[in-house]
């Protein structure tokens, strides 16, 4: 009982971080106190002081508010990307996982086939053809990140479908959209949710990876990614350039990864005990 | 065991010289693409003649030279006693080979000049022009008529391995990120201090200079505005900077938006470039205004820059061209179109990205839309010639013959069927192509001084590219080594003059 008040405490806890970082990327036009787009160049690479809080970069832009409204391209970016890959994922394994037979064995060939690339290597060979800008990244990413959701929603629908109530539903003369939609999906839901919430810290690292190589998010968006890439040339002159989106990143990462971990241990508890 | 261990070091490093390069070349074919000039700056190949520091052309391969009496040839003597790197002897007849492989080879070298014939004896070579050349001697100093043994390709894959030239090192071993030289045992001028050079390509600026300060090489080229404070050490490191003869510019292509003069104009005046060169980039460029940098003696300071920064000028001017911003995201419109340019830029010089950044803020603020297509280096000199940009930037050497007349032709002579194919940008002036006429026969210094301020004025009145700076440039040195000095010409980085430092 006490474990479990503890798993609770916890999740609230990271669950209030997560608003809060998401109050941040809502908030950012209120937040920041200059429009992040606005290049004052007189003032360029200026080091953080009371006026700059975390300094300006080499088009005089202010850092910090570069960064809340970061946050905002970041999470809007990460959200669509797991969005897309678990909707499309696990209605793949489902459908693979429920039909069986040659359905299951083409779309499985298929999953096979994208694990045998390495992902990051092939997002950005997708990138790279497709050019570099947000969306293209995002598909990019979904293009290789999605298999992981067909296999599990696969094997998830394969446990299900020996159970009495399906066997039952199906005797009753169910059709199997509605088997899917009203037995199996939300019998599978919560390990998806699980497990979409404990990428959301990879993906972000990933998005920000392939925009600080050029092919995600285009100057002048202020992305973290981005403005790593953009900082770097000024790593010994002016490391604040570095130094706060890389912090940012580290953070929110942080917190998503602590708040899916918990969103695990709350919504699975047979693992806690 | 440490002394030895410590004396052996020493006996290394004063047999091999690291230099960090960036290095646009795919292979070491000196005919292909720009790829000659990379032969000559890491000192496989030399050219007939050569620019002093003052950009004054001197005798190299080629002892002297003098024209006819017609002015229609031009009698050169070549040196005696050069050989190859293979041991073969440098006369005329190899001379003539090279030269015509040139010709035959790549299309750039007819915009340089036209020749009837070519005539090799003994040492003795003899140019005859199509029409009067008064800059042949500055012509030939291009690395693209760097001389290299043709017989020798034969048995050589020159791309690949290097070619044979007459220059103080020899190739050993290539490939784009890392090239080795090794000393021509055959060296005509003077002794080479070095049995093995290492040219690492690291192209980007930071890490250049991050290599230098570790002493992972000995010296460096071309180390970023940012970065130079780092490097002021004097008991460590040598600088040696200069104002160099480049103009970093954007070609503007005039069959796109941009083709309507107003809208070229406000582009233009919506930029600050003073603030650009001055303060982001550290008074390491001075700001840009005509295609001749005022480091060479063509009038830079009478030249008048209609399009100098002006806010509200820019604004009026795109008003008046009919733009207005009718959904109230910042951006212009007419008729259903964005005011939207593609400017095309690449990396590899740290300022580039910068001037980009900078223009695509300033330009926002009177309603364009800019938006930044990063490309590789090798695309830039093909999407030039095909216009595939609205604004494409370059760091172009504006005097590569010590005359700006090559490049004030090849950018903005008039291009109607492929004939002078690096201006790919469609603009076309009908009064300054008169002037290029009379440019390419004048022989008197004063006249074509004139000649070139006007075509640049004409240049600049028409707002036909967006100039944004003249850098410095530099090579930096630890002061383990002596002799590491930039030309103004940018041709000339390694030489048989820099050797292990005496102490």
């Amino acid at each position: 009982m006490a474990l479990l008040t503890k798993d609770k405490f916890l999740f609230g806890l990271y669950t209030v971080l997560v608003l809060v970082l998401a109050g941040f990327a809502l908030f950012a036009p209120w937040l920041a106190p200059y429009d992040p787009y606005d290049a004052v160049m007189r003032h360029s690479l200026q080091a953080p002081s009371a006026e700059h809080v975390f300094g300006t970069d080499k088009l005089g832009r202010d850092c910090l508010s570069r960064i809340l409204y970061g946050t905002r391209t970041s999470l809007l970016m990460t959200l669509s990307l797991v969005g897309i890959i678990a909707g499309i994922g696990t209605f793949v394994g489902v459908v693979s996982g429920y039909m069986g037979g040659k359905v299951d064995a083409v779309l499985m060939r298929i999953v096979d086939m994208m694990l045998a690339f390495p992902g990051i290597v092939l997002a950005i060979a997708i990138a790279g053809m497709m050019g570099g800008n947000i969306v293209n990244t995002i598909l990019a990413l979904a293009a290789v990140s999605w298999t992981k959701y067909a296999r599990l929603g696969r094997s998830l629908t394969l446990k299900l479908r020996e159970r009495d109530f399906i066997a039952a539903a199906v005797t009753t003369g169910t059709r199997p959209r509605q088997i899917l939609w009203r037995h199996v999906l939300p019998n599978i839901l919560p390990t998806i949710v699980v497990t979409a919430a404990m990428d959301i810290g990879t993906m972000i690292i990933e998005l920000a990876g392939l925009s600080f190589l050029g092919f995600g998010a285009q100057p002048p968006t202020p992305e973290w990614g981005l403005m790593l890439n953009e900082g770097r040339q000024h790593i010994q002159t002016a490391p604040w350039l570095m130094l706060y989106p890389g912090a940012a990143i580290l953070i929110v990462v942080a917190v998503f990864n602590l708040w899916g971990d918990s969103l695990r241990d709350i919504l699975a508890p047979q693992r806690a005990n | 065991m440490t002394g030895c261990g410590g004396n052996g070091k020493k006996e290394t490093d004063k047999k091999t010289l690291k230099m960090g390069v960036t290095n646009f070349a795919d292979s070491l074919e000196p005919t292909e693409n720009y790829f000659g000039w990379v032969v000559m700056r890491y000192g496989i190949g030399e050219s007939l003649t050569k620019f002093d520091e003052k950009m004054n052309v001197t005798p190299w391969l080629a002892e002297s030279w003098q024209i006819s009496a017609d002015h229609m040839a031009w009698t050169l003597k070549i040196r005696d006693g050069v050989k190859f790197s293979n041991g073969k002897p440098l006369d005329a007849a190899a001379v003539k080979a090279s030269l015509e492989r040139s010709f035959a080879k790549n299309k750039r070298a007819v915009t340089f000049f036209k020749y009837n014939e070519i005539k090799a004896e003994g040492q003795t070579l003899t140019i005859f022009t199509e029409k009067p050349e008064p800059n042949m001697p500055g012509f030939l100093a291009d690395p693209l008529f760097l001389i290299v043994d043709v017989s020798a390709e034969a048995s050589r894959n020159f791309a690949k391995e290097g070619p044979i030239g007459t220059g103080p090192y020899m190739c050993q071993s290539f490939v784009k990120d890392k090239a080795v030289m090794v000393k021509n045992p055959h060296y005509w001028d003077g002794e080479v201090p070095y049995e093995t050079v290492e040219i690492p390509s690291i192209d980007d600026p930071n890490t250049r200079a991050m290599a230098l300060q570790s002493g992972e090489v000995d010296m460096a080229v071309n180390i970023a505005a940012g970065d130079i404070t780092l490097f002021n050490d004097k008991a460590k490191f040598h600088i040696d900077r200069i104002s160099s003869l480049r103009t970093v510019l954007a070609r503007i292509n005039q069959k796109g938006i941009l083709g309507d003069a107003k809208v070229r104009a406000a582009f233009i005046s919506a930029c600050d470039r003073k603030v650009y060169n001055e303060v982001i980039l550290k008074g390491t460029f001075i700001e840009g205004k005509a295609p001749v940098p005022p480091s060479m003696d063509y009038g830079f300071d009478q030249i008048q820059d209609p399009n100098s920064y002006n806010f509200e000028r820019a604004k009026q001017l795109l008003a008046e061209a009919g733009w207005k911003d009718t959904d109230g995201d910042g951006i212009l419109e007419k008729a259903g179109k964005k005011l939207t340019v593609d400017f095309v830029v690449y990396n590899s010089r740290a300022e580039l990205p910068i001037y980009a950044e900078a223009v695509q803020a300033d330009t926002k603020k009177v309603g364009f839309d800019v938006k930044i297509k990063t490309v590789d280096y090798n695309l830039i000199d093909k999407m030039g010639i095909n216009g595939e940009y609205d604004l494409l930037i370059s760091n172009i050497t504006t005097a590569n013959t010590g005359d700006p007349e090559i490049f004030l032709n090849w950018y903005w002579r008039s291009n109607h069927s492929g004939e002078n194919p690096q201006n790919g940008s469609g603009y076309s002036n009908p009064a300054l192509d008169d002037k290029f006429a009379q440019l390419s026969i004048e022989f008197d210094r004063q006249k074509r001084r004139q000649l070139i301020i006007d075509i640049q004025q004409m240049i600049v009145n028409d707002g036909a590219a967006l100039f944004f700076g003249y850098p410095e440039t530099n090579i930096i040195s630890s002061t383990s080594i002596e002799g590491a000095k930039m030309y103004p010409s940018d041709y000339y980085w390694l030489t048989n003059k820099i050797k292990p430092a005496k102490k």
